[in-house]
């Protein structure tokens, strides 16, 4: 079905010490979200690593995938631990300032 | 021709793989009318929030369609998108429009997040749903000519 290969979403994870990355690329919406949840969930509960995800390449973020975000960081937040969301697009800013999201993302507001 | 309006009409199945599709035709009809990037980029979100929310709440099965009807305008683009699923879950409800900026991460919902959208990303935005008769969203952006770039 996807013929247009360049916007297919494609998720890479890196861990480097205790540092987990996760770099996102393509369109990430509601035919895909099922695949970044299978990804993110092994990722989410552990505690013992800062978990990071990377948008740069991301050219696309529905309300699907603001959404799993959002659950995202409930659950790191709910456990103390860290989680950043790093190099968004304007685009994708836009929509996180938009909505509301982008306060939780601030890295000094996670601690309180 | 009387009313300068010309329509592009695509039907598709109501299924999550094919919202990308009507993207795609975004694209190219925006462009072609001559909207800036990030108008074109403000109505693919909401045009595909409309789409979710079709292949969302509207159908049970996978047999529905949806139709998606772009109206070219002299000086503005009305993208309509239509289902005859049963109805809209909780679409006259405001907590479907509401955003995070007051709210606290503990009590944030998910969801919710794509009508908000299509409000905040439009012009216009029309929701007319009837029970048992499906919903059509009307989104129009008008294009702008004589602005200057800041």
């Amino acid at each position: 079905m996807n013929t247009h290969k360049s916007e297919k979403f494609h998720a890479k994870t890196k861990t480097e010490g205790s540092v987990c990355t996760v770099f996102l690329s393509g369109e990430l919406d509601l035919s895909v979200a099922p695949d970044f949840r299978l990804v993110m969930e092994p990722l989410v509960g552990e505690a013992g690593l800062d978990l990071v995800i990377n948008l740069k390449e991301l050219r696309y973020i529905d309300s699907t995938g603001i959404g799993i975000l959002l659950s995202i960081l409930k659950a790191r937040h709910g456990m103390d631990v860290k989680f950043i969301v790093e190099e968004v697009p304007p685009q994708i800013q836009k929509l996180f300032d938009m909505t509301g999201i982008a306060k939780f993302f601030a890295p000094q507001e996670n601690s309180h | 021709m009387s009313d300068d309006v010309q329509r592009v009409v695509l039907q598709l199945p109501a299924s999550a793989e094919y919202v990308d599709i009507v993207r795609l035709n975004l694209y190219g009809i925006a462009s072609k009318m001559g909207f800036t990037y990030e108008d074109i980029e403000d109505m693919k979100v909401a045009v595909s929030e409309a789409c979710n929310n079709s292949v969302l709440y509207a159908y049970g099965q996978d047999d529905g369609l949806v139709d998606v009807i772009f109206e070219v305008g002299p000086d503005a683009l009305s993208i309509i998108v239509k289902d005859e699923g049963e109805s809209f879950d909780g679409v006259d409800s405001a907590a479907e429009r509401t955003t995070l900026h007051d709210k606290e991460l503990s009590d944030v919902q998910v969801g919710g997040l794509g009508f908000y959208l299509m409000q905040a990303l439009m012009d216009d935005v029309s929701v007319v749903s009837e029970a048992g008769r499906g919903t059509v969203v009307t989104l129009t952006k008008r294009l702008h000519y004589s602005e200057e770039k800041v």
